[in-house]
Protein backbone atom coordinates (compact mmCIF):
# COMPACT_ATOMS: atom_id res chain seq x y z
CA UNK A 1 0.00 0.00 0.00
CA UNK A 2 1.29 3.04 -0.90
CA UNK A 3 1.16 7.03 0.16
CA UNK A 4 -1.45 8.58 -1.93
CA UNK A 5 -0.75 11.83 -2.71
CA UNK A 6 -3.64 14.95 -4.01
CA UNK A 7 -4.47 14.96 -7.74
CA UNK A 8 -1.99 15.84 -10.16
CA UNK A 9 -2.66 19.78 -11.53
CA UNK A 10 -5.51 20.19 -13.94
CA UNK A 11 -3.45 21.63 -16.85
CA UNK A 12 -3.54 20.64 -20.44
CA UNK A 13 0.16 19.72 -21.56
CA UNK A 14 1.58 21.17 -24.72
CA UNK A 15 3.49 17.67 -25.37
CA UNK A 16 2.81 13.63 -24.37
CA UNK A 17 4.52 10.72 -24.39
CA UNK A 18 3.51 7.10 -23.18
CA UNK A 19 5.33 3.84 -23.25
CA UNK A 20 3.00 1.20 -22.11
CA UNK A 21 5.17 -1.11 -20.17
CA UNK A 22 5.53 -4.62 -19.76
CA UNK A 23 4.34 -7.74 -17.30
CA UNK A 24 6.17 -9.24 -14.80
CA UNK A 25 7.74 -11.78 -16.50
CA UNK A 26 10.80 -14.30 -15.72
CA UNK A 27 13.04 -16.61 -18.17
CA UNK A 28 14.18 -19.98 -17.98
CA UNK A 29 16.95 -20.83 -20.36
CA UNK A 30 18.52 -24.75 -20.63
CA UNK A 31 22.34 -25.32 -21.25
CA UNK A 32 20.83 -26.34 -24.72
CA UNK A 33 19.54 -22.94 -25.16
CA UNK A 34 15.55 -23.44 -25.11
CA UNK A 35 14.17 -21.30 -23.83
CA UNK A 36 10.72 -20.82 -21.28
CA UNK A 37 8.91 -17.69 -20.01
CA UNK A 38 6.63 -17.84 -16.73
CA UNK A 39 4.20 -14.61 -16.58
CA UNK A 40 3.57 -13.27 -13.21
CA UNK A 41 1.21 -11.17 -13.49
CA UNK A 42 -1.52 -10.20 -15.69
CA UNK A 43 -1.29 -6.44 -15.20
CA UNK A 44 1.41 -4.35 -17.25
CA UNK A 45 3.66 -1.74 -14.62
CA UNK A 46 6.11 0.84 -14.83
CA UNK A 47 4.02 2.51 -17.52
CA UNK A 48 5.97 5.96 -18.06
CA UNK A 49 4.11 9.38 -18.87
CA UNK A 50 5.93 12.78 -19.68
CA UNK A 51 3.96 15.66 -19.92
CA UNK A 52 4.97 18.45 -21.00
CA UNK A 53 4.19 22.10 -20.05
CA UNK A 54 5.65 24.83 -22.71
CA UNK A 55 5.91 28.55 -21.96
CA UNK A 56 3.20 28.15 -18.95
CA UNK A 57 2.47 30.98 -16.92
CA UNK A 58 4.80 30.66 -13.61
CA UNK A 59 1.54 30.32 -11.71
CA UNK A 60 0.93 26.69 -13.70
CA UNK A 61 4.68 25.96 -13.03
CA UNK A 62 4.00 26.76 -9.46
CA UNK A 63 0.81 24.45 -9.41
CA UNK A 64 3.85 21.53 -10.97
CA UNK A 65 6.42 22.38 -8.31
CA UNK A 66 3.47 22.55 -5.22
CA UNK A 67 2.25 19.12 -6.29
CA UNK A 68 5.71 17.54 -6.11
CA UNK A 69 6.49 19.00 -2.75
CA UNK A 70 3.27 17.90 -1.22
CA UNK A 71 3.39 13.95 -2.73
CA UNK A 72 6.86 14.31 -1.01
CA UNK A 73 9.62 14.02 -4.34
CA UNK A 74 8.89 10.70 -5.53
CA UNK A 75 7.02 8.79 -2.86
CA UNK A 76 3.54 9.40 -3.16
CA UNK A 77 1.28 8.27 -5.63
CA UNK A 78 -1.93 9.99 -7.17
CA UNK A 79 -4.12 9.87 -10.25
CA UNK A 80 -4.29 12.30 -12.87
CA UNK A 81 -7.76 14.09 -13.58
CA UNK A 82 -8.96 15.16 -16.91
CA UNK A 83 -6.89 17.90 -18.59
CA UNK A 84 -3.51 15.95 -18.56
CA UNK A 85 -5.28 13.59 -20.50
CA UNK A 86 -6.66 15.84 -22.57
CA UNK A 87 -6.85 15.64 -26.64
CA UNK A 88 -6.39 12.22 -27.84
CA UNK A 89 -9.63 9.87 -26.95
CA UNK A 90 -7.53 7.50 -26.42
CA UNK A 91 -6.33 9.10 -23.01
CA UNK A 92 -9.24 11.28 -22.16
CA UNK A 93 -12.41 9.50 -20.53
CA UNK A 94 -14.91 12.40 -20.82
CA UNK A 95 -14.78 11.55 -24.78
CA UNK A 96 -15.09 7.90 -24.11
CA UNK A 97 -15.55 5.65 -20.74
CA UNK A 98 -13.27 5.82 -18.03
CA UNK A 99 -12.36 1.86 -18.51
CA UNK A 100 -13.86 1.63 -22.35
CA UNK A 101 -11.46 0.13 -24.38
CA UNK A 102 -10.90 3.54 -26.20
CA UNK A 103 -9.37 4.89 -23.01
CA UNK A 104 -6.86 2.11 -23.27
CA UNK A 105 -4.05 4.48 -22.75
CA UNK A 106 -5.64 6.07 -19.54
CA UNK A 107 -3.82 4.84 -16.57
CA UNK A 108 -7.29 2.94 -14.80
CA UNK A 109 -7.14 0.47 -17.79
CA UNK A 110 -3.54 -0.41 -16.68
CA UNK A 111 -5.07 -0.29 -12.85
CA UNK A 112 -2.25 1.88 -11.86
CA UNK A 113 -1.99 4.98 -10.31
CA UNK A 114 1.01 7.03 -10.71
CA UNK A 115 4.23 8.50 -9.04
CA UNK A 116 6.99 10.70 -10.27
CA UNK A 117 9.59 8.86 -11.84
CA UNK A 118 12.17 11.60 -11.24
CA UNK A 119 11.64 15.52 -9.92
CA UNK A 120 10.35 17.38 -12.64
CA UNK A 121 12.64 20.04 -14.73
CA UNK A 122 12.08 23.43 -15.01
CA UNK A 123 13.48 26.29 -17.39
CA UNK A 124 13.38 30.22 -17.58
CA UNK A 125 11.69 31.30 -20.46
CA UNK A 126 11.26 35.09 -19.52
CA UNK A 127 9.36 36.56 -18.00
CA UNK A 128 6.52 35.25 -15.99
CA UNK A 129 6.93 32.02 -18.53
CA UNK A 130 8.55 28.98 -17.70
CA UNK A 131 8.46 25.28 -19.79
CA UNK A 132 8.11 22.46 -17.23
CA UNK A 133 8.67 18.63 -18.06
CA UNK A 134 7.25 15.51 -16.07
CA UNK A 135 8.48 12.56 -15.92
CA UNK A 136 5.59 10.07 -14.22
CA UNK A 137 5.79 6.37 -13.87
CA UNK A 138 2.79 3.70 -13.52
CA UNK A 139 2.90 1.86 -10.47
CA UNK A 140 0.26 -1.10 -9.20
CA UNK A 141 -0.87 0.08 -6.05
CA UNK A 142 -1.93 -3.08 -3.54
CA UNK B 1 -1.77 65.97 -42.14
CA UNK B 2 1.69 65.94 -42.67
CA UNK B 3 4.29 64.33 -44.67
CA UNK B 4 7.64 63.20 -43.90
CA UNK B 5 11.06 63.38 -45.55
CA UNK B 6 14.93 62.90 -45.55
CA UNK B 7 14.94 66.44 -44.82
CA UNK B 8 12.93 65.61 -41.24
CA UNK B 9 15.36 63.17 -40.32
CA UNK B 10 18.19 63.33 -38.16
CA UNK B 11 20.37 61.10 -35.66
CA UNK B 12 21.60 61.89 -32.06
CA UNK B 13 23.66 60.59 -29.68
CA UNK B 14 24.27 61.09 -25.97
CA UNK B 15 22.41 64.36 -26.82
CA UNK B 16 24.48 65.64 -29.62
CA UNK B 17 23.59 65.64 -33.44
CA UNK B 18 25.19 63.67 -35.88
CA UNK B 19 25.98 66.32 -39.18
CA UNK B 20 25.38 64.81 -42.41
CA UNK B 21 23.77 61.54 -42.21
CA UNK B 22 22.56 60.32 -45.49
CA UNK B 23 19.94 57.42 -44.11
CA UNK B 24 19.05 55.57 -40.99
CA UNK B 25 16.29 52.71 -40.37
CA UNK B 26 14.99 51.11 -37.28
CA UNK B 27 13.32 47.67 -37.02
CA UNK B 28 11.57 46.20 -33.77
CA UNK B 29 10.45 42.71 -33.76
CA UNK B 30 8.92 40.00 -31.03
CA UNK B 31 9.17 36.94 -30.75
CA UNK B 32 6.45 34.25 -30.79
CA UNK B 33 5.98 31.92 -27.88
CA UNK B 34 4.49 28.65 -28.72
CA UNK B 35 1.52 27.61 -26.38
CA UNK B 36 -0.37 25.76 -28.22
CA UNK B 37 -1.73 22.39 -25.70
CA UNK B 38 -3.09 19.18 -26.72
CA UNK B 39 -6.99 20.66 -26.52
CA UNK B 40 -6.38 23.06 -29.49
CA UNK B 41 -6.71 22.37 -33.00
CA UNK B 42 -4.86 26.32 -34.02
CA UNK B 43 -1.11 27.01 -32.82
CA UNK B 44 -1.51 29.43 -29.85
CA UNK B 45 1.65 31.89 -29.34
CA UNK B 46 1.86 34.77 -26.84
CA UNK B 47 4.51 37.56 -26.71
CA UNK B 48 8.04 36.37 -26.33
CA UNK B 49 10.90 38.57 -26.14
CA UNK B 50 11.40 42.02 -28.39
CA UNK B 51 14.60 43.42 -30.01
CA UNK B 52 15.57 46.25 -32.04
CA UNK B 53 17.92 47.07 -34.12
CA UNK B 54 19.01 49.74 -36.54
CA UNK B 55 21.49 51.58 -38.91
CA UNK B 56 22.81 54.55 -40.41
CA UNK B 57 24.87 55.56 -43.41
CA UNK B 58 26.98 58.73 -42.40
CA UNK B 59 28.75 60.77 -44.92
CA UNK B 60 32.61 61.25 -43.75
CA UNK B 61 32.26 65.07 -43.68
CA UNK B 62 35.17 66.45 -41.36
CA UNK B 63 34.28 64.30 -38.24
CA UNK B 64 31.25 63.83 -38.26
CA UNK B 65 31.00 59.96 -38.37
CA UNK B 66 33.64 59.74 -36.14
CA UNK B 67 31.97 59.23 -32.53
CA UNK B 68 30.35 56.77 -33.16
CA UNK B 69 32.57 54.75 -35.19
CA UNK B 70 35.11 55.24 -32.17
CA UNK B 71 32.91 53.08 -30.29
CA UNK B 72 33.88 50.14 -32.16
CA UNK B 73 36.58 51.00 -34.62
CA UNK B 74 39.70 51.78 -31.54
CA UNK B 75 42.56 50.11 -30.07
CA UNK B 76 40.51 49.58 -26.50
CA UNK B 77 38.50 46.71 -26.03
CA UNK B 78 34.59 47.29 -26.61
CA UNK B 79 32.89 48.11 -23.16
CA UNK B 80 29.72 49.12 -21.37
CA UNK B 81 31.09 52.71 -21.29
CA UNK B 82 30.06 52.60 -24.97
CA UNK B 83 26.65 51.76 -25.06
CA UNK B 84 24.88 55.38 -26.38
CA UNK B 85 21.74 56.97 -25.79
CA UNK B 86 20.73 57.10 -29.86
CA UNK B 87 17.89 58.76 -31.12
CA UNK B 88 15.98 58.45 -34.36
CA UNK B 89 14.50 61.86 -35.28
CA UNK B 90 12.14 62.92 -37.72
CA UNK B 91 10.08 66.17 -37.28
CA UNK B 92 9.20 67.68 -34.32
CA UNK B 93 8.52 65.51 -31.26
CA UNK B 94 8.84 61.92 -33.94
CA UNK B 95 11.82 60.17 -32.48
CA UNK B 96 12.46 57.16 -30.80
CA UNK B 97 15.65 57.29 -28.31
CA UNK B 98 16.89 54.33 -26.43
CA UNK B 99 20.27 53.01 -25.11
CA UNK B 100 22.21 51.20 -28.17
CA UNK B 101 25.74 49.36 -28.64
CA UNK B 102 27.21 49.71 -31.97
CA UNK B 103 27.71 46.54 -33.31
CA UNK B 104 28.78 47.12 -36.82
CA UNK B 105 31.35 50.03 -38.27
CA UNK B 106 32.20 50.15 -41.90
CA UNK B 107 33.89 52.74 -43.64
CA UNK B 108 34.33 52.72 -47.34
CA UNK B 109 36.18 54.86 -49.76
CA UNK B 110 35.77 54.63 -53.49
CA UNK B 111 37.10 56.74 -56.66
CA UNK B 112 34.42 58.86 -57.50
CA UNK B 113 32.44 58.92 -54.71
CA UNK B 114 32.80 60.83 -50.96
CA UNK B 115 33.83 59.01 -48.13
CA UNK B 116 31.25 57.08 -45.84
CA UNK B 117 30.26 55.09 -43.27
CA UNK B 118 27.90 52.76 -42.23
CA UNK B 119 27.06 51.68 -38.65
CA UNK B 120 24.79 49.34 -37.25
CA UNK B 121 23.33 49.33 -33.71
CA UNK B 122 21.70 47.17 -31.62
CA UNK B 123 18.73 48.66 -28.72
CA UNK B 124 19.63 47.01 -24.92
CA UNK B 125 16.67 46.76 -23.44
CA UNK B 126 13.03 49.04 -23.87
CA UNK B 127 13.32 51.80 -26.02
CA UNK B 128 13.41 54.63 -23.38
CA UNK B 129 11.26 57.31 -25.16
CA UNK B 130 9.24 56.95 -28.57
CA UNK B 131 6.92 59.35 -29.97
CA UNK B 132 5.34 58.11 -33.35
Amino acid sequence: MSFSGPGFPDLVPTARSMSPGDFASKVFRSQSGIEARVQYGNKAFNKTLDLEYSNVSEADAAAIFDHYQNCKGTLYIFGLPANPRKGNPTFDPSIAGETSATNRFGSRAFGLKYRYAEPPQFNSVKTGRMSVIVKLIGVLDS
Amino acid sequence: MTYYSGKDGNLTYNGSQVAKVSNWSVSSTVETLDVTNLSLNDRTFVPGLRSSTGSATIFYYDQAAVPLLGRIIKTAAVGESDILAIRLGWGTSKFIEGPCIITSGELSCAVGEIMQATIQFQFTGAPTNVGL
